[in-house]
């Protein structure tokens, strides 16, 4: 029995160290506040995400080209109807238009507006029998539309009993919907928020790596520190490029096994300036993100000295990046607001925010000015990262940095000594 | 050597280095002359400035004063193909094979990778380590990594090699080979500088060294220079051995098992000799020794933590 004191005080012992090293970190405080952090940038996101749907659906409409006789019933059906539904699931605003000699080209038509007049479907012929046409995402809208029509003859006491019947016919559009853009927008922010998330870690663990294993003196004692800090930079960057066109290969071929009214809904995704600029812009604002972040989360990850220390750093890192993707996110929902023109211009948003604007319009000047302005932060996080860099992975004692010492002329740098 | 050597005839050259760390002064103006082609020691106890000295001479770190050039160099990086370096802290990609961790140490020297690899290979085979070729760093013994690190460090043939406490944590097989790879380097034309607190591999290997201590330079010279600062000491054994014989002998001299050790006085041993043979002691066996480096170390390191607490 003798022995069970001891284990016990060796187990506090061993408990003591543990919870003064976690807790004595001034990156605890980070941790302690994380819900804090993680709620509020999830309430961003979540913001986000609705202004995205909410956009979307404001711009939509449904069409029902209906004999004028039977509009006043429709319109009355329609507004019963949506009495069912909530607010975020209202269907699309209902439009009523009288049929001309071709009800069938008419309701075609309705499919070619492109951009503000979205027609997610389209319902014409007797209301017994009704077409619904409905675009790839307008599948559910046009489930609407045939109750609609139901509805709107159960109205009529004298045909109570008949019911509709509707032939429900996916068309393909020709041009990208508003709504696919803001779909696009989303997808373009999703994209690089994930890939940067995916890459930061990465960014973070290289430096555990040269702490580990002692290399970086022998690299630093050949090569300049800034070369040693770009060429990671660039190594990430180059496992990022095959990481993006190994899923870009593999997503871009989904298409083409989907089966048509899929198909169709993924044809109705496109960003507005095109698809070959926007690969060309996603390709650009991501290495933008990347290089950015990256920069900031390499020399922030040098300051850990300890695993410990760099589990503590990738949390507000995380964070950070969290807060980015929510922020775009709800500009991307309303393309022209000022809170939009806001994220785009802070620096470490703006790549994710312009990716969203080449989705949802078609300028391209804005992104010439965007990059350049994306660029000078590159050229700035790169300079101060890799003196972070040069200060946190040569240091062995406090290796705390301040602004001076980050901005300052390059002169003393911690070291082991002996 | 002389004491003036002419600037383009040096390696590496440091004028009143100085660092601080903190508001404490590690490196307190210390002068450094390496002729070209010699093996230079850098000697000191632990925490004397040995390894901030050297990575202020490397570029590594810059110096908060003085001036130093690193083969004609002003700007040591300028000079950086032309160097190897050991770091005191062994560091490899334990992922790599050990042909691939020397191609990639040559590489960041200039080397490239196809040359790198087939001349990791010979370093590897003469090194005895030829069935470690293709070994990952992980799987080798500390001793192997820490060779595998050197060849390192030589495999661009560099013209001046710096080698920061090479022999720690190597067993005597092993250090013995670093010698002979540091005489090798030395015979190929290489400039050899390195640190250590062992005076074994020093005086065997040093054309010239410096003593740093407490941040100071307190002696440069040849190991015979460093051997001469201290008197030479004479071994007595006397005939007869009894109380009264200390009379005859240097106020110094001290007994041990064997017989009485005390340093040779000024004038010789002749006097205390006559003295002794005279009082009956008589004379079994003498003999008269230079000081080794160790001994000399001591005295001046000694001399300069006495100064220091002063």
């Amino acid at each position: 029995m003798s022995r069970l004191p001891r284990i016990v005080r060796q187990t506090l012992t061993i408990a003591r160290r543990d919870f003064v090293a976690t807790v004595f970190t001034p990156t605890f405080l980070l941790f302690l506040l994380s819900p804090v952090f993680t709620i509020g940038f999830g309430l961003i996101g979540g913001m986000g995400a609705r202004s995205v749907t909410e956009g979307s659906n404001a711009k939509t409409r449904i069409v029902a080209i209906v004999a004028p006789a039977q509009q006043a019933a429709m319109r009355s059906a329609d507004a019963r109807l949506r009495t069912v539904f909530s607010r975020a699931d209202q269907p699309p605003i209902l439009l009523i238009t009288t049929p001309t000699a071709d009800p069938q080209a008419q309701a075609r038509a309705t499919f070619k507006g492109g951009k503000a007049d979205d027609t997610t479907a389209a319902l014409y012929g007797d209301l017994t029998k009704p077409t619904i046409l409905y675009g790839g995402q307008g599948r559910a809208d046009a489930r609407y539309l045939g109750s609609l029509a139901e509805a709107t003859l159960r109205t009529d006491p004298a045909k109570a009993a008949k019911l509709s019947t509707p032939t429900l016919t996916s068309i393909a559009r020709a041009t990208p919907t508003d709504s696919g853009h803001k779909q696009a927008a989303f997808i373009a922010v999703f994209g690089i928020f994930f890939l940067t998330l995916l890459l930061a870690g990465q960014a973070v663990g290289t430096m555990m790596e040269e702490r580990s294993n002692k290399v970086v003196e022998v690299l630093a004692a050949a090569v300049p520190l800034e070369a040693v800090f770009f060429g990671k930079l660039l190594g990430m960057f180059g496992s990022a490029i095959l990481f993006v066109a190994f899923w870009a290969t593999l997503v871009s071929q989904i298409g083409g096994i989907l089966p048509a009214n899929y198909a169709n809904a993924i044809g109705e995704i496109g960003p507005a300036v095109g698809v070959p600029m926007f690969y060309l812009l996603f390709f650009a604002y991501f290495a933008m993100a990347y290089l950015l972040l990256g920069a900031v989360f390499l020399g922030a990850g040098a300051q850990a000295s300890t695993p410990r220390e760099l589990q503590m750093l990738s949390l507000p890192i995380t964070i950070v990046q969290v807060a980015m993707f929510g922020l775009a996110l709800s500009a991307s929902g309303s393309p022209d607001s000022a809170r939009t023109r806001l994220v785009e211009l802070f620096p470490l948003s703006s790549p994710y925010a312009m990716a969203a604007h080449a989705a949802n319009k078609p300028d391209l000047w804005p992104h010439a000015a965007a990059l350049g302005w994306q660029a000078l932060w590159v050229v700035i996080a790169i300079t101060v990262g890799a003196r972070a860099f040069r200060r946190g992975v040569l240091q062995s004692g406090s290796g705390k940095i301040g602004w001076k010492g980050l901005f300052g002329r390059r002169k003393a740098i911690d070291i082991s000594v002996s | 050597m002389g004491e003036f050597v002419l600037r383009k005839d040096l390696a590496v050259s440091a004028t009143g280095l100085i660092k601080n760390f903190g508001g404490k002064r590690v490196v307190d103006g210390v002068d450094i002359a390496v002729p070209k082609g010699a093996i230079y020691g850098v000697l000191g106890p632990n925490g004397a400035g040995k390894t901030t000295t050297l990575r202020m001479l490397l570029g590594i770190i810059e110096p908060d004063g003085g001036t130093r050039t690193l083969l004609g160099h002003d700007r040591p990086r300028d000079a950086s193909d032309q160097v190897g370096y050991l770091p005191e802290e062994r560091g490899l990609y334990p992922a790599m094979r050990a042909k691939e961790a020397i191609a990639f140490m040559g590489a960041l020297r200039g080397l490239d990778l196809k040359t790198g690899r087939k001349r990791a290979v010979t370093l590897l085979e003469a090194a005895g380590l030829g069935h470690a070729v293709d070994t990952k760093i992980r799987k080798l013994s500390k001793g192997m990594a820490q060779l595998v690190q050197l060849l390192g460090s030589v495999v661009h043939q560099p013209d001046l090699l710096v080698l920061d406490e090479p022999f720690s944590g190597l067993d005597p097989v092993n250090q013995e080979r670093l010698e002979a790879l540091i005489l090798a380097e030395r015979d190929r034309g290489a400039t050899v500088l390195f640190s250590t607190h062992v005076m074994a591999h020093a005086e065997r290997l040093c054309d010239r060294l410096a003593i740093i201590a407490g941040g100071k330079r307190r002696f440069e010279g040849t190991v015979a220079d460093a051997r001469g600062m201290l008197p030479m000491r004479a071994h007595y054994v006397p005939v007869r051995d009894d109380a009264g014989i200390a009379d005859h002998l240097p106020a110094d001299a001290r007994h041990d098992e064997h017989g009485w050790n005390f340093e040779v006085p000024d004038g010789g041993v002749e006097q205390a000799l006559s003295r002794l043979i005279g009082a009956g002691h008589g004379i079994a066996g003498l003999s008269i020794e230079r000081p080794g480096l160790h001994d000399a170390f001591v005295r001046i390191v000694g001399k300069a933590a006495l100064e220091q607490a002063q």
